[in-house]
C-alpha cells in the first residue's frame, strides 16, 4: 500500500467510502428482494388459514394464486442473475474453513477475533448458495404445482413430493430470509446502506470484509 | 335431509370454527351405485351435463364405449368401462359410474388452502365454492380418486356437488333421477348402507360372487358415494377404484407436523433472533488500525 | 309382448336372445333388474358378443350369428329328454295330443312334405291334423281350395283344419304333435348344437339346464321369460327363430303367467302401433287379412278368413276370429262411412287386393326394376335401415321423385350425396327430391302404442320449429288435393278416393284424437246387449270389440284398439297408479289393447280346474260361486266358461290351444321351425348339407344381389344398436355424438393380430356387396369359434353412422352405412331382411 494511505488514519480515512456493488448487483437484489416478499406473502397466505388474509393484502387469493408462479419465476431469474454475477465469490475456500471454525466470535459480535475474510463471508456464501439450490427445487416443485393438471394420475407421486418439497423448502427459505435481513439489516450497521447506494466505509470494509477491503483499498490484487 | 344440505360442518383453508358445526348430525346422505345392476347406457353422464348446464365436448373414439378417459372440470360423471376375463374364462364388463366420492375425510378439503372454497355440509355433501376457489390445485393432490379437475378457462376446479342445489330442495342428484335401471340409489348414509350390503349378500349367495362386497373406504372415514362391486376384493379392476384410498401422506405430512414444525421455526428465529440482537447489539464497524491496514503489503 | 314390461319383475328365470335390452331397451331393462333384485331371477343372455345386457347376465353364451334355432331346438330336446316339461299344461293347452295326417314328413333331408322346388314354395296340405269321428272340413271355412300357383303371401287360401281333430292324451301315438316334436328335435343334440352354434357343450348344458330348472321336478310354480327384439328377426328363418321361443315356453307352461311369455322388445316408442295399423303389406288394421284377388266380393273374403273351430270333440274352443266379419265390416264401415252399404257388400270392392308380394325388399327391388316411380319415405330412412344400401341407392336413382318426411335431413333424402357418387354423377341423378320437416315425438299430441301393448297418449311438449309441420297435416293435406284432382278430372276407379270417410272437424288438420276415437269405433243405430240390457245410443262410442256388429250397424278402425276412448272417456289418457295385485299390471295406467288385458292369454297361468298354478302370483282365476273368471287382470278368456268345459286357453286359435305344431302353413316354411344356415354363412348346414338354407328364400337378380363365398369371406358379422345413439336420429345431437363419436367395428383381440391390427387403427370391412370403413374396436368380449371344426371369427359393427349427421358433416368418420354390406334376402313369413348375420372380410384401411 501506498504511504500515503497509511500515514492517514484519520476518520476522515475511516469515512471514505468505497464502492461494494454495482448498479447491476444492486438492482439484481431489489428485483431479487422485491420478489421474495410478495412469494413470502402469497407463500404465507397459502401455508396457513390463519394468514390467508395475506393474500387480500396483494389483491385476494385467485390473484396471489395467478401471480404467485409468475413472480416465482422472477425471483429464479434473480438468482440466476445472482450466479452469474457472484458466482466467483461465492466460490467456498480454506480461509472459509478457518473462519467457519471461529464462527462463535462472529455470533458474539467479536469480530475483531475473526480471521480476515474476502469479499463475502463465510455465511454469506452459505446463504447464497443455499438460496440458490432452494430456488432450483422451488422452481421444480413450483411448476408441478402451477401446472398439477398437466401430470398425469399415474405419478402423482410427483405431485404429493412437489407439495411436501414446495413447503419444505419454502420454509426452508423463510429461515434464510430471516437472517438475512436480521444481519445485512438490523445486525450490521452499513450493509443495508451498501445494498441501496452501493457503498461502504473503509471502516466497514476493514471491520468485515477486511482480505476484500485490502484488495480494493489496494486495487492491483483480487482475492482469489 | 334438506337443512342438513345447508348447514356446514367443515371449511376449507378457514381459521377458527366452523359457525354452526355440529348441531345436526342427523342426516347423512350417500349414493348407492350398484355396480352390477349398471348397464352403461351413461343416462347419468347426459343427466348430469345437462343438469349442470355444461356444454357437449368434441371426443374421439378411443377402443372403449367409455366417453373419455377419465372425468373432466365439464364432465362430472364418467362410467368407466373396464373389460375382465375371471379365472374361469368368462368375460365381464364391469362398468363404474365414476364422480366424486364425498369421503367423510375428504382430501381436498384438507389440502384447500382458500378460505371456504371446498366445504362439507352436515349431510356428507363436499361441494366446491367456486367463488372462494383460486384455482391453486392443490384439491387435486389431497383427492386419493383423481376427481377434482381444473379448467384452465375458468382458472378454477371442479368437481360433482353431489348435486347439492337439488337435494337441498328435497330432491335426489340428477344423476339418480336419469338411472333407468335402479343401480343408482340416493337416501341416508345408513339406509344404503343397508341395502349395499343386502345386495352384496345377495350377489354372494344367489349370484355364486363369493367376493361380493360394499366398497365404503375406510381411510378416507368412509364415503357418500358407496359402491357394490361384485368383486370387492380388487376394487382396482373397475376403472383403477383404489383399494384402500387415503389422504395422501404427504398431504397430511404437510398440513401436520411440518405446519407445526414450519411454523415454530419461524416464531423461534424471530424471537431466537431478538434475543441475540438485546445480547449482543448491532455490528459496528471499527476504527481501521493503521498498522494492520495494509499489513500484507 | 305377450306379457308387459313391467310384468318382467315377476319372473325366475329369463333368456334373452337376439336382443339387447339392457342397450337397446334401458328404461324397460330396469324390470329384469327388479326380478333378480327381488326374485333372484336367473338372466342368461346369448348372444354373437358379450354386450351390456351379458354384463348383467349371470350366464353368457357367445352364439354364431344365425343359429338361434339349433340353439333352442335343443333346448326342446333337453327338456324332453329330461322331462322338464309342463305335462299337464302341455296336454291340455298345446296340440301336444293332436295328431298329423299321415303323409306328414320331417325335414331330416331339410325339406318337410308338400315341397313344390319348381314354385319353390310348400303344398302344406299334408301339415295337417287327423281328423276324427268322420266330421268334415270345420266351419265357414268349408273346403280347402287348391293352391294358386305363383302367388305367394296371403293369397293362397290354406287347407282347413278338421272340426273335430284326433288326439291321444296319452301323447304316445306316434303320429301325434308330441311325438313328432320329440323326433324332430332328437337330431338337436348338445354335440350337433356345439357343431352349429359354436358354443361348447358343457357351457351349453349348463345354461339349458339352467334354463329349464323352472320346471325341475314337474313343479309348476316358477315362470321363465324368452325375451328377444330384431336379433332374431332379421334372419331368413327369423319368424321360425320366434316360433321355437314359443313352443319352448309352451313346453314349459310358461305362456300367459305373469313373468313368462315370448316378449318382442319394440326397437321404436310406436312400432307396436304401426304394426297394429297394418304395417305390413298383406294385412288390414287389427291383423286381418289383406284381401287377395280370389276374394271376388266380401263373402269370399271373409270365407277365406274366417276360421272355423277345430278341436277334440269333448273340448270347447270360443275360436275369437270367427267374430271376423263384425271386425272386417265395421272397419269397411270406418273407411268409407255411409258408402259402405249392405248392398254393395259394404263397398269391399274399394280395398285394394294384394296380388303379390310388396314387402320391404321388393318395394326397392322394384324401384330399381322401374316398376316403382316414386316414394314417400316418412319416419324411416329408407337407404340407411335397408340391406344393400348400394342397391337402394341407385333405385332411387331410377325413382322419380322422393317425398322424404323427416326431423333431420337424412341419407335418404341425400342420397345423391352418397360417398362414391361424383358431382358429374349427381347432374345425371334425375330424381325431385321433396323435403318436408316433419315434427318430432315431442312435438306433437298423439298415442303410441309400447312393446306391453300399452296405448298411451303423450301430449306435445314443444312446438314443431319454423315450417316443420305435423304427419297428419302433411298427409291429410295430400289427400284433399289427391281428392279434388279426381272429383275435377275423374279417374279410372275414383270411388274409393271419393268416397272416403274423412269425417274430421278440420279437414286439413285432422286431430289425432278423433283418429282415436274412430280407431275406437261408434254405434251407427241404437245397440242393446240382450244379456245386461244395456243401450248404446247411436253416434256413441263403444265400450268394446264385443259391439261390433257385422250388419253395418257399428263401425271401428281398428277392432283390437276398441275400448280406447269410450264414452267414458279417452282410456289411454288415464294415469292410475295404483297396482292392487302388486303384479306390475297397473290396470287403470293408459290402456292396453286388446280389451285393457295386460298378459295375453292369462287362462294359462291356472290349472285346467281354474286355480292358479302359482298362489303367490294370481292373476285370474274362476270363481265358482260368481260362476265366472276374475281376477286381477282383465280375463283373456270367455268370462263365464266352466273349467269343466275344457275351453282351451288359446282363443285366437281355432284349436283353442298353442300350437306346437303349425297347421296348413301358417308358416310359410314348415309347421316346426328347423335349423337353416344364413344365406352367407361360413358352412354348410350339418343338419343337411344339401339343403343348407331355408328353402323358401328368394334372391333378387340385380347387379347388386351378389353374394360371398366362406372361402373369399370367412368372418361372420352382425351389426347392431349402440345404447348411445337413437336409430339415425341422434347423430345430429351433440350430446349422443359425444357420447359415441365415431362408428366402430368391433373384433376380437385374436383376429386384430392376425391381421396386425390395433385398437382405434381405421380398417375396412368389405362383403360382396360393399366395403365399410371404420375404426377397429379391439374386444376381448368378441372370441373365435370352432364352427364345424373349423375356426371361424365373428364381428360386430353398429349401424347409427352414415353420411349425415354431425360427425359426418364434419368430415370425421368415412361415410359408409353399415348397410352398404348385408344383403337383400328375406324371412318368408314376415320378409324381414337377413341384416344380423352375413359374411365378410377385413383388411387395414
Amino acid at each position: 500500500m501506498t504511504t500515503d494511505a497509511v500515514s492517514r488514519s484519520s476518520a476522515a480515512h475511516n469515512e471514505e467510502m468505497v464502492p461494494r456493488y454495482t448498479l447491476a448487483e444492486r438492482v439484481n437484489h431489489w428485483i431479487g428482494a422485491l420478489a421474495y416478499i410478495y412469494l413470502l406473502i402469497t407463500g404465507l397466505a397459502f401455508w396457513s388459514p390463519y394468514l390467508y388474509w395475506l393474500a387480500a393484502v396483494v389483491g385476494g387469493g385467485p390473484v396471489a394464486r395467478a401471480w404467485h408462479p409468475w413472480v416465482g419465476l422472477i425471483f429464479t431469474a434473480s438468482l440466476f442473475w445472482s450466479f452469474k454475477q457472484w458466482h466467483g465469490d461465492m466460490k467456498i475456500d480454506d480461509a472459509d474453513r478457518a473462519w467457519a471454525k471461529a464462527i462463535p466470535n462472529y455470533i458474539q459480535n467479536e469480530d475483531d477475533k475473526l480471521p480476515p475474510v474476502g469479499r463475502f463471508n463465510y455465511g454469506q456464501k452459505l446463504f447464497f448458495w443455499a438460496m440458490f439450490y432452494s430456488v432450483i427445487l422451488l422452481l421444480l416443485s413450483g411448476i408441478t404445482l402451477w401446472y398439477t393438471e398437466a401430470l398425469p394420475w399415474s405419478l402423482r407421486f410427483v405431485r404429493y413430493a412437489a407439495i411436501l418439497i414446495h413447503a419444505s423448502v419454502a420454509l426452508f427459505t423463510i429461515g434464510l430470509f430471516l437472517i438475512h435481513v436480521y444481519m445485512s439489516a438490523i445486525l450490521e450497521e452499513g450493509s443495508f446502506g451498501s445494498m441501496v447506494h452501493g457503498y461502504v466505509t473503509r471502516a466497514w470494509a476493514w471491520t468485515f470484509h477486511r482480505s476484500w477491503y485490502e484488495q480494493v483499498s489496494g486495487g492491483s490484487r483480487r482475492v482469489q | 335431509m334438506s337443512q342438513a344440505a345447508t348447514e356446514l360442518i367443515r371449511i376449507s383453508g378457514h381459521a377458527g370454527v366452523v359457525p354452526g358445526a355440529g348441531l345436526n348430525r342427523e342426516f347423512r346422505v350417500a349414493k348407492l351405485v350398484d355396480t352390477t345392476t349398471c348397464i352403461g347406457c351413461k343416462a347419468c353422464e347426459v343427466a348430469c351435463l345437462e343438469w349442470n348446464g355444461y356444454p357437449f365436448s368434441e371426443t374421439t373414439f378411443d377402443n372403449t364405449y367409455q366417453t373419455m378417459p377419465e372425468t373432466a372440470w365439464n364432465y362430472w360423471n364418467l362410467i368407466k368401462f373396464n373389460e375382465h376375463e375371471r379365472e374361469d374364462g368368462s368375460m365381464m364388463l364391469l362398468m363404474r359410474k365414476d364422480q366424486c366420492m364425498h369421503c367423510e375425510d375428504p382430501g381436498c378439503l384438507a389440502a384447500c388452502p382458500a378460505d371456504g372454497a371446498i366445504v362439507q355440509y352436515a349431510n356428507g355433501i363436499v361441494d366446491f365454492q367456486e367463488a372462494n376457489c383460486i384455482g391453486c390445485g392443490y384439491c387435486m393432490t389431497g383427492c386419493p380418486f383423481n376427481i377434482p379437475k381444473f379448467s384452465p378457462k375458468a382458472r378454477k376446479v371442479f368437481k360433482c356437488t353431489l348435486c347439492n342445489d337439488r337435494v337441498s330442495e328435497g330432491l335426489e342428484p340428477a344423476c339418480i333421477k336419469a338411472c333407468p335401471t335402479g343401480c343408482l340409489h340416493f337416501g341416508t348414509k345408513a339406509e344404503m348402507k343397508e341395502l349395499a350390503e343386502t345386495r352384496a349378500q345377495q350377489l354372494r349367495e344367489q349370484s355364486g360372487f363369493a367376493d361380493a362386497g360394499v366398497y365404503d373406504p375406510p381411510g378416507v372415514g368412509g364415503t357418500h358415494v358407496i359402491y357394490v362391486l361384485h368383486d370387492a376384493k380388487n376394487p382396482e379392476l373397475y376403472g383403477g377404484l383404489p383399494k384402500d384410498p387415503h389422504v395422501p401422506m404427504s398431504v397430511r405430512l404437510w398440513k401436520g407436523p411440518l405446519k407445526w414444525l414450519g411454523n415454530l421455526a419461524i416464531v423461534g428465529g424471530i424471537v431466537g433472533m431478538a434475543f441475540h440482537y438485546m445480547r449482543f447489539g448491532p455490528k459496528k464497524e471499527e476504527e481501521i488500525k493503521p498498522d494492520e491496514d495494509g499489513r500484507r503489503r | 309382448m305377450t306379457n308387459g314390461w313391467i310384468d318382467i319383475k315377476n319372473t325366475d328365470m329369463m333368456l334373452i336372445m337376439g336382443g339387447n335390452p339392457a342397450e337397446n331397451h334401458p328404461c324397460g331393462f330396469k324390470w329384469a333388474m327388479e326380478a333378480k333384485r327381488n326374485r333372484n331371477a336367473k338372466l342368461i343372455s346369448v348372444d354373437p358378443r358379450f354386450t351390456r345386457t351379458s354384463a348383467t347376465a349371470d350366464l353368457f353364451l357367445q352364439i354364431r350369428a344365425g343359429t338361434d334355432i339349433a340353439f333352442l331346438g335343443g333346448v326342446i330336446r333337453y327338456a324332453l329328454e329330461n322331462n322338464r316339461i309342463a305335462k299337464e299344461y302341455l296336454v291340455n293347452y298345446t296340440n301336444a295330443a293332436f295328431i298329423v295326417k299321415e303323409g306328414f314328413k320331417l325335414p331330416e333331408d331339410g325339406l318337410y312334405s308338400g315341397f313344390d322346388s319348381a314354385a319353390g314354395k310348400y303344398d302344406p296340405s299334408t301339415w295337417n291334423y287327423e281328423g276324427s269321428g268322420g266330421s268334415g272340413p270345420a266351419g265357414a271355412t268349408g273346403h280347402a281350395p287348391e293352391p294358386v300357383p305363383g302367388k305367394v303371401g296371403g293369397a293362397t287360401p290354406p287347407p282347413a283344419l278338421p272340426a273335430n281333430v284326433a288326439y291321444d292324451l296319452t301323447l304316445q301315438h306316434p303320429r301325434c304333435v308330441f311325438q313328432l316334436l320329440k323326433q324332430q328335435y332328437s337330431r338337436y343334440t348338445p354335440e350337433a348344437v356345439e357343431r352349429i352354434t359354436g358354443i361348447p357343450k358343457d357351457q351349453y348344458l349348463k345354461a339349458v339346464d339352467l334354463f329349464t330348472s323352472v320346471r325341475k321336478d314337474g313343479d309348476m310354480k316358477k315362470v321363465a321369460t324368452i325375451i328377444y327384439a330384431v336379433g332374431w328377426t332379421q334372419h331368413t328363418f327369423g319368424t321360425q327363430i320366434i316360433r321355437t321361443a314359443a313352443m319352448i315356453q309352451l313346453l314349459l307352461g310358461n305362456v300367459g303367467r305373469a313373468g313368462g311369455g315370448v316378449n318382442a322388445l319394440r326397437g321404436h316408442s310406436n312400432i307396436q302401433g304401426a304394426t297394429d295399423m297394418a304395417g305390413l303389406y298383406d294385412s288390414l288394421p287389427g291383423y286381418l287379412k289383406a284381401p287377395v284377388p280370389a276374394d271376388s266380393d266380401l263373402a269370399t273374403y271373409l270365407k277365406r278368413t274366417t276360421p272355423g273351430s277345430s278341436k277334440p270333440s269333448p273340448w270347447a274352443s270360443m275360436n275369437y276370429y270367427s267374430n271376423t266379419p263384425k271386425f272386417a265390416v265395421s272397419l269397411l264401415k270406418s273407411l268409407y262411412g255411409d258408402a259402405a252399404t249392405k248392398q254393395n257388400g259394404f263397398a269391399f270392392d274399394y280395398l285394394p287386393k294384394v296380388d303379390r308380394d310388396y314387402s320391404w325388399t321388393h318395394i326397392w327391388d322394384d324401384m330399381y326394376n322401374d316398376k316403382v316411380k316414386g316414394m314417400m319415405a316418412f319416419g324411416m330412412n329408407g337407404v340407411m335401415i335397408g340391406p344393400d344400401t348400394n342397391k337402394n341407392i341407385n333405385a332411387l336413382k331410377k325413382a322419380d321423385w322422393l317425398v322424404v318426411g323427416e326431423i333431420y335431413p337424412d341419407e335418404t333424402s341425400e342420397f345423391w350425396k352418397a360417398p362414391g357418387i361424383t358431382t358429374d354423377e349427381q347432374k345425371n341423378i334425375k330424381t325431385t327430391v321433396y323435403r318436408l320437416p316433419c315434427a318430432g315425438f315431442a312435438e306433437k299430441d298423439g298415442s303410441m302404442t309400447n312393446s306391453a301393448r300399452w296405448v298411451t297418449w303423450k301430449y306435445a311438449a314443444v312446438p314443431p320449429p319454423g315450417q316443420a309441420r305435423l304427419d297428419q297435416d302433411i298427409l291429410a293435406q295430400i289427400f284433399l288435393r289427391v281428392r279434388d284432382l279426381y272429383k275435377k278430372e275423374g279417374g279410372k276407379f275414383p270411388d274409393p278416393i271419393l268416397n272416403l270417410n274423412w269425417a274430421y272437424a278440420d279437414a286439413a288438420h285432422p286431430s289425432l284424437s278423433q283418429v282415436a276415437m274412430e280407431l275406437n269405433g261408434k254405434a251407427l243405430a241404437d245397440l242393446t246387449d240382450p244379456a245386461t240390457g244395456q243401450v248404446i245410443r247411436a253416434g256413441q262410442q263403444l265400450p268394446g270389440f264385443g259391439w261390433l256388429k257385422d250388419d253395418g250397424t257399428t263401425m271401428c278402425g281398428n277392432w283390437i284398439y276398441s275400448g280406447c276412448w269410450t264414452e267414458a272417456g279417452a282410456q289411454i289418457q288415464r294415469r292410475g297408479t295404483e297396482d292392487p295385485s302388486d303384479l306390475g299390471v297397473y290396470p287403470n295406467w293408459a290402456w292396453s289393447w286388446p280389451a285393457n288385458r295386460r298378459v295375453l292369454y292369462n287362462r294359462a297361468s291356472c290349472n285346467p280346474d281354474g286355480k292358479p298354478w302359482d298362489p303367490e302370483r294370481k292373476q285370474v282365476w274362476w270363481n265358482e260361486a260368481a260362476g265366472k273368471w276374475v281376477g286381477n287382470d282383465v280375463p283373456d278368456f270367455k268370462p263365464d266358461s266352466h273349467p269343466k268345459d275344457h275351453m282351451g286357453p288359446f282363443i285366437m286359435n281355432p284349436e283353442g290351444i298353442g300350437r306346437l305344431f303349425a297347421p296348413i302353413g301358417v308358416l310359410a316354411d314348415g309347421p316346426f321351425p328347423e335349423h337353416y344356415e344364413p344365406i352367407e354363412s361360413p358352412i354348410k348346414n350339418p343338419l343337411h348339407t344339401d339343403q343348407s338354407n331355408n328353402p323358401l328364400v328368394k334372391k333378387f337378380k340385380t347387379p347388386y344381389d351378389k353374394f360371398g363365398s366362406p372361402e373369399e369371406y370367412g368372418i361372420v358379422c352382425t351389426t347392431y344398436r349402440l345404447t348411445e345413439q337413437y336409430h339415425y336420429w341422434t347423430k345430429n345431437n351433440p350430446m349422443n355424438v359425444q357420447l359415441i363419436p365415431e362408428p366402430f367395428v368391433e373384433i376380437p383381440v385374436e383376429l386384430a393380430e392376425e391381421k396386425g391390427i390395433r385398437g382405434t387403427d381405421p380398417i375396412k370391412v368389405i362383403s360382396a356387396r360393399g366395403t365399410y370403413i371404420a375404426k377397429a374396436f379391439v374386444t376381448r368380449r368378441l372370441k373365435p369359434m370352432m364352427i364345424d371344426g373349423k375356426k371361424v371369427y365373428q364381428i360386430g359393427l353398429p349401424i347409427h353412422q352414415g353420411f349425415r349427421g354431425i360427425a359426418e358433416d364434419e368430415g370425421r368418420d368415412a361415410r359408409t352405412p353399415a348397410n352398404l354390406l348385408t344383403p337383400a334376402v328375406a324371412d318368408p313369413n314376415a320378409h324381414t331382411p337377413e341384416t344380423k348375420g352375413f359374411l365378410v372380410k377385413i383388411e387395414k384401411a
